[in-house]
């Protein structure tokens, strides 16, 4: 890192969550070995801030992972030296990034007398919430590079096939061992994602038992953790087999997020911690996003019978989300006032938690609309299908669609006893087209809401700070992918 | 609760609840609907989701749920109806899980009786 690097802690930390989380939604495949080869780096990088900040009295055994991350990383490291798969080659520049920023804190809190002191001052993070931050960036990497593997797994599986199909010559195709290999270092990786997970869970139920003076900054983790791990679980409900509860659910869940956001964003406005112009802009992204998921939903649950059952795990991830939501900006009879919700969180860093969340949110609502294109096992009772089947195939027949014309999508005995039965192609038209909506109005309000980002509005006020690493907010648009070209995917 | 081992009156009841609850989410999502974007209603809609995915997790997978549609369309009273219900199972002795859903089925009848214009 150069010398001109003028971040603080908090940036540094920050930053390093910021590009852990925007490899997540990358999703790339290509990425996937330099992670594997940077992840060594990485970890003893965090491992040696770690090592420099105060013990915590409060947090349990549980909660400090990172003796057992450090010794994953460096067996890794031994695997990688000795010539396993993937071996030698390019590092991940992101992964790079993160390690970069983890010695630089270092050297800005070791050349402090107390870490403690030096992180104790209002305007920035303390001890508790640092290693949580450190945490939660490994976490967030962890799942990001084995995403990342799962996809270059599943690309050399098809290139397996192709190959051998066309009896290519051998030295051009991967190897089933190669296959092997990736397969078993996602498994290594889902290993530290869930290590690092449990040990924010544990954090978490601490925080919630520490004196009033931490209620503040435990409001603010208890939600941001709650979004987390919310977005993470919503994928992999997504990623199994999907009830279309579970769709419903999911919506309803990001319709909340978004209120939400409107809620917190007002209430930093209100108390000047945030433009009141930028709110002008945000306000109606948000609303509009809000809408499309809420259709969304109502759209979805058109699907479900009396027989759905949504995924628990996506249950308890939602219920720790509504509590946690509840507990920084609700009370008895509506929304709190902005004052109340400034005296329990703290409103620029979780103005920047929640835009974060949006950014994750488009790609949910991806997701979701690839499950709705494609997804086999996607079912629903016949009169539903029939009522929506016809009228999709009206307008498609309509817009000069001819392979609809004539055809019967449900039989009068799957009518009559209302059979669960697979959705047809017109049928998913219309949780396509309104899945498409929710990504085009979510999209919008990340854009809206990229000037929301504290360290951006500390920035305005202070000129000799430098701008963060990371991309212009004009650049935050997520593009809208395609729903059938094949992404990776868990 | 063991699923398995579940008698059938029990799941009936519970099946019964699920139905309630199922109800009161409508009912309360019409509402939360109805008011806007920016409602505050989304919290106890969202609640009462939640608690009938719990419900339904208590009972077998291949319990009938497809009953009639409970009368009434207030929220706070469908999930009173619920919650009296669940009393009458979480008896001394009755799984964590059905304790944990009468709990929070007495906060949501709570949150839907102290609602702005409740």
């Amino acid at each position: 890192m150069s010398t001109l690097d003028r971040r603080s802690v908090d940036e540094l930390l920050a930053d390093s969550d910021l590009l852990a989380r925007e490899a997540l939604l990358e999703m790339s495949a290509n990425r996937a070995l330099g992670m594997v080869r940077e992840w060594p780096q990485l970890i003893k990088s965090a491992a040696e801030l770690w090592a420099i900040l105060p013990h915590e009295p409060t947090v349990s055994a549980s909660g400090d992972p990172m003796a057992i991350l450090a010794a994953m990383g460096s067996a890794l490291r031994h695997s990688l030296a000795a010539g396993h798969w993937p071996g030698q080659g390019p590092t991940d520049e992101s992964w790079e990034q993160i390690g970069a920023n983890f010695t630089q804190a270092r050297r800005l809190l070791k050349g402090l007398p107390v870490a403690s002191e030096a992180m104790s001052t209002p305007e920035q993070t303390g001890p508790t919430a640092a290693k949580t931050q450190v945490l939660h960036a490994l976490y967030v990497a962890a799942h990001a590079t084995a995403v990342a593997l799962a996809g270059y797994e599943r690309d050399l599986q098809r290139r397996l096939e192709v190959s051998a199909r066309r009896r290519e010559p051998l030295l051009e195709r991967p190897t089933a061992l190669e296959v092997e290999s990736a397969k078993g270092m996602t498994a290594r990786f889902d290993a530290i994602e869930q290590l690092a997970a449990g040990s924010l869970g544990a954090r978490r139920i601490n925080a919630a038992g520490q004196p009033a003076t931490g209620r503040h900054r435990s409001a603010t983790t208890r939600l941001g953790t709650a979004l987390v791990a919310w977005e993470i679980q919503a994928h992999r409900t997504l990623a199994s087999h999907p009830d279309p509860a579970d769709l419903v659910r999911i919506a309803r869940v990001q319709a909340l997020i978004a209120t939400t956001t409107g809620v917190i964003s007002e209430a930093a406005a209100r108390i000047g911690e945030v433009d009141a112009g930028v709110i002008e802009r945000v306000a109606p992204a948000l609303e509009n996003a809000h809408l499309a998921w809420s259709r969304s939903a109502r759209r979805w649950a058109e699907l479900t019978t009396p027989a759905s059952r949504t995924d628990p795990a996506l249950v308890e991830a939602a219920s720790e989300l509504r509590a946690a939501i509840a507990a920084a900006v609700a009370n008895q009879t509506g929304w709190a006032s902005p004052d109340q919700i400034a005296a329990r969180i703290d409103l620029p860093a979780t103005a920047m938690t929640l835009h974060r969340s949006m950014v994750a949110g488009v790609e949910l609502a991806n997701v979701t609309r690839e499950v709705a294109a494609d997804h086999p096992g996607l079912a629903a009772p016949a009169r539903v299908i029939a009522m929506r089947a016809q009228g999709e195939a009206e307008v498609a027949i309509e817009q000069g669609e001819t392979r609809f014309e004539g055809v019967t999508w449900v039989t009068p005995r799957q009518i009559a006893v209302n059979q669960v039965i697979p959705l047809p192609e017109p049928a998913r038209r219309g949780l396509v087209n309104s899945a498409t909506d929710v990504v085009a109005a979510t999209n919008q309000a990340v854009a809206a809401g990229a000037h929301l980002n504290p360290i951006e509005h500390a920035s305005r006020e202070g000129a000799d700070r430098p701008r963060p690493v990371g991309r212009a907010a004009p650049d935050r648009e997520i593009p809208i992918h395609h729903p059938y070209r094949g992404g990776p995917s868990r | 609760m063991n699923n398995d081992a579940m008698d059938v009156d029990t799941a009936e009841t519970i099946a019964g609840v699920v139905r309630l609850l199922r109800r009161a989410a409508v009912m309360a999502w019409a509402a939360a609907d109805r008011a806007g974007a920016g409602s505050h209603r989304q919290l106890l809609a969202l609640g009462v989701d939640l608690a009938a995915d719990e419900a339904r997790q208590l009972v077998p997978v291949d319990t009938d749920l497809a009953g009639p549609i409970p009368v009434g369309d207030d929220p706070a009273g469908l999930l009173t109806s619920a919650w009296l219900l669940l009393r009458r199972l979480a008896a001394p002795g009755a799984s964590d899980a059905l304790l944990d859903l009468q709990t929070a089925v007495a906060n949501l009848v709570w949150e839907a009786n102290t609602g702005v214009d409740a």
